[in-house]
């Protein structure tokens, strides 16, 4: 493997060093602006008997995204669901690979681990391509669609997929691919606190309420009867 | 957009509000959202609109959002236009705001259960309610309603007077029933167990599921009271999002109970009302309720598991189904006790599909029925609740919510379908055993037969099995009112000759049954009874008829 030229050097590290504290920064000021409005309280008396508490409401609520037959949307469309699994653990390898290919580049030899990121990173993309063409084919989808929207998905398509080609590390041809991938990278770093793709940061916390809320009134965890007979 | 120089004073008032009202929970479901579109389909509006967008919650919760950013919120204020964020300037503006809020989501929170994100829209959809009712923008039913809740203490402006006085007479007319003059409705009883608070629809329409709940808090013994004031569990501030007025309702209930020193309060079948008084109320109020508060269908249900209640299942033996209430189901985790009592009080029950917390409104409710305005679009998107109910095959739905009631009546008659509504305490009180010293009185024979029935339904098929040539019917029967008895009697082709004589200590009451656009009956007589006035009325009634025929 060649070494990195300067540039890519300053691509893989210091660019995403600043990027990535910038991101650190304005989310922490985020955060205190979160934190800074006062949490409702409940009052109410608790429900549910053992079935449904604050602790097991919190914990339902959390692991929801992780168990689909517990939301009708889900359950009736597992494949959206299914698209939304590669399209996160698609955005978690890239990330991945941007602390690999300048931390620990060795990883990037096995064909093994190659692949391995390469069949994710690039379902991903491709759901990221289904998921932007449902947002601008479904006439629900486009009512509720902002610029943000679109610009978020495609980013993350497009970085998707320079990190599927990137996976490799091969530098033999030149490194106008590496460097792309950690500008874009950098890019998506600082854009995320301003965007939609910031939600992330604020899904343990909405979740953390409405399942202590709902913990607490005997709603969650749901409480099913038994599915109509064929 | 306009400058805020051109804003409305209202507009004005309501983005100022709006900073005022925002919490952790209502923020965090406000900047949540990732448009993902998950929840579309959950909303019945959606389902009988499937070309409108307007109607998709995220669509309808961005018309908040929008605000929300574009004055509290970084991205927004600087780049609206990147996140779509926008103000509000104009009377029409508000009006619109007016439209999604209040006439296009019935805050039944179906969409929060199936938002992976975690996002209540139902909750911020009341949040913004708040705000257009703060500055004076709302439908005039909601409007009326909230005033009448203010000044009159009741959201049915039913007057003190009128509401003792229907006491009074349900008390009259459960003695008369059972011939037993300890059946007592006690009004501001002090140290009791039980203070029983209602829905003021029963109080003018539907005085018969009092004097139901009244029969089985006398057949099993309890100490119990219904107070004078602080009489009405339901709360409007639910509907209007009006957290003043929805502390000030729950604390007038709360001060009363305590002024009593009763140990629990329990409220009768009314999924806002219990969800209101028992879940929010303390919340508005900020109050830490002191003693418990429970839905009388928990109440029943601990009567008849323990015993206190003695029930025969067989006289409810009509397929009956059960509506989730929202406010019950995805508000207040109460799912599984109506089912556990329908089970031990009908013999055919029969459960629709989706159901409990994913059941849908009955599109009555987060106050529908008030707003008149509405009403096309309301009855349009409960078709989705009419198949689901066609699908049972049913004929009666059971729900635990006076609103529900009328919603459910009022997409009966809209789609046609062969069902009726009715409240657990009506299933109850008909299948409740009564002791001994509680049997109801016996019609003289005098030289005719008697048959008789314990309720509508019961009469009815007695009437069409054994084809009598005089029915006399009580305004106070059990299960359904009698006045829809009367007409389905009056319908019948098959009962075209059968006379009816009423019987009621309501004199006023009189127009439920000749308003009917029926055949008025041929005899009418008022309480109290005596044998012989009874026996004289009934002889003319037939002599009538027999000179007739
Ligand atoms: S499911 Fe939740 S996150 Fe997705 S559009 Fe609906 S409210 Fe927004
Ligand atoms: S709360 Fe109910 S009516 Fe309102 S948008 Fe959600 S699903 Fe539709």
């Amino acid at each position: 493997m060649n070494e990195p030229s300067a540039h890519l050097h300053f691509a893989s590290h210091r660019l995403q060093e600043v990027a990535l504290l910038f991101m650190a920064v304005v989310y922490t000021i985020r955060l205190i602006w979160y934190f800074r409005f006062p949490a409702a309280q409940e009052r109410q008396a608790p429900t549910g008997g053992g079935w449904s508490t604050p602790d097991k409401g919190i914990l339902f609520s959390l692991l929801i995204i992780a168990t689909p037959w517990e939301m009708e949307s889900t359950r009736k469309r597992w494949f959206l669901w299914c698209q939304f699994v590669v399209f996160h653990l698609g955005v978690a390898a890239s990330i991945a690979l941007s602390f690999v290919i300048p931390y620990l580049p060795k990883l990037l030899t096995s064909t093994v681990v190659v692949g391995g990121l390469q069949l994710i990173l690039g379902l991903a993309c491709l759901v990221g391509v289904m998921r932007l063409v449902r947002r601008v084919g479904n006439m629900h989808m486009r009512a509720i669609s902002s610029p943000d929207d679109y610009f978020s998905l495609a980013l993350l398509t497009v970085w998707l997929g320079i990190a599927a080609a990137t996976a490799p590390n091969n530098v033999t041809r030149g490194e106008g691919l590496q460097l792309t991938y950690f500008y874009v990278t950098a890019f998506f770093l600082m854009y995320v606190p301003f965007s939609k793709i910031s939600h992330y940061l604020y899904y343990p916390f909405t979740r953390y309420y409405l399942g202590k809320s709902f913990g607490r009134r005997g709603l969650f965890p749901i409480r099913r009867g038994p599915e109509p007979q064929a | 957009m306009n400058s805020s120089l051109e804003r409305s004073w209202k507009a004005h008032k309501l983005i100022e509000r709006l900073g005022q009202k925002l919490n952790r929970q209502v923020v965090g479901s406000l900047v949540a959202c990732v448009h993902c579109g998950m929840c579309t389909e959950s909303c019945h509006y959606v389902l009988a609109n499937p070309d409108d967008p307007t109607f998709a919650p995220a669509y309808k919760g961005d018309q908040l959002r929008k605000i929300f950013k574009r004055h509290y919120d970084w991205t927004g204020s600087v780049f609206p236009w990147w996140v779509k964020a926008a103000t509000v300037d104009s009377e029409k503006d508000l009006e619109d705001l007016k439209d999604i809020a209040f006439g296009k989501c019935t805050n039944c929170r179906r969409c929060t259960f199936n938002c992976p994100m975690g996002v209540d829209l139902a909750a911020f959809n009341r949040v913004t309610r708040g705000l257009l009712t703060y500055v004076g923008v709302m439908p005039d039913g909601v409007s009326v309603v909230s005033k009448d809740q203010w000044e009159i203490g009741n959201q049915m402006g039913v007057l003190k007077e009128d509401y003792l006085d229907t006491l009074e007479w349900m008390q009259e007319e459960l003695q008369s029933e059972l011939d037993d003059p300890t059946m007592t409705i006690p009004i501001d009883k002090p140290d009791c167990e039980v203070i029983y608070t209602i829905n003021p629809r029963e109080a003018k329409y539907d005085p018969r599921s009092i004097a139901d709940a009244a029969k089985i808090f006398n057949v099993v013994g309890e100490k119990w009271t219904m107070p004078s004031e602080g009489w009405d569990m339901t709360n409007f501030g639910l509907f209007s999002g009006d957290d003043e007025l929805g502390g000030a309702v729950a604390r007038r209930v709360y001060d009363k109970v305590q002024e009593l020193r009763a140990k629990r309060l329990v409220m009768s079948e009314c999924g806002h009302g219990y969800r209101s008084t028992r879940c929010e109320g303390p919340n508005w109020a900020k109050y830490d309720v002191p003693f418990t508060m429970e839905s009388s269908v928990v109440t029943m249900l601990d009567y008849v598991t323990s015993g206190r209640l003695k029930v025969d299942k067989t006289r409810n033996s009509i397929p009956v189904t059960y509506h989730d209430s929202c406010n019950f189901a995805r508000s207040c985790g109460m799912t599984e006790e109506p089912r556990e009592l329908l089970r031990l009080v009908c013999t055919d029950f029969r459960e629709m599909y989706p159901n409990r917390a994913d059941n849908y409104c009955c599109t009555g409710g987060g106050g529908a029925m008030s707003m008149s305005e509405y009403t096309p679009r309301r009855l349009k998107s409960a078709k989705v609740k009419a198949d689901q109910l066609a699908a049972t095959g049913a004929k009666i739905v059971v729900t635990s919510c006076h609103n529900c009631v009328d919603g459910l009546n009022d997409l009966i008659r809209h789609y046609k379908l062969d069902m009726k509504v009715t409240q657990l305490v009506n299933l109850v009180a008909t299948a409740m055993i009564m002791p001994e010293k509680v049997k109801p009185v016996a019609v003289p024979a005098n030289g005719a037969t008697v048959l008789s029935a314990t309720n509508g339904d019961e009469a009815f098929a007695l009437a069409k099995s054994e084809k009598p040539h005089l029915l006399t019917l009580d305004l106070a029967m059990p299960g359904k009112s009698a006045s829809e008895v009367f007409e389905e009697l009056r319908r019948d082709p098959a009962l075209a000759g059968l006379k009816i004589c009423i019987i009621t200590g309501r004199p006023e009451l009189r127009k439920t049954i000749y308003d009917r656009a029926v055949q008025p009956p041929e005899g009418y007589l008022d309480k109290p009874l005596t044998e012989q006035s009874l026996l004289t009325n009934v002889k003319k009634v037939l002599e009538v008829a027999h000179h007739q025929s």
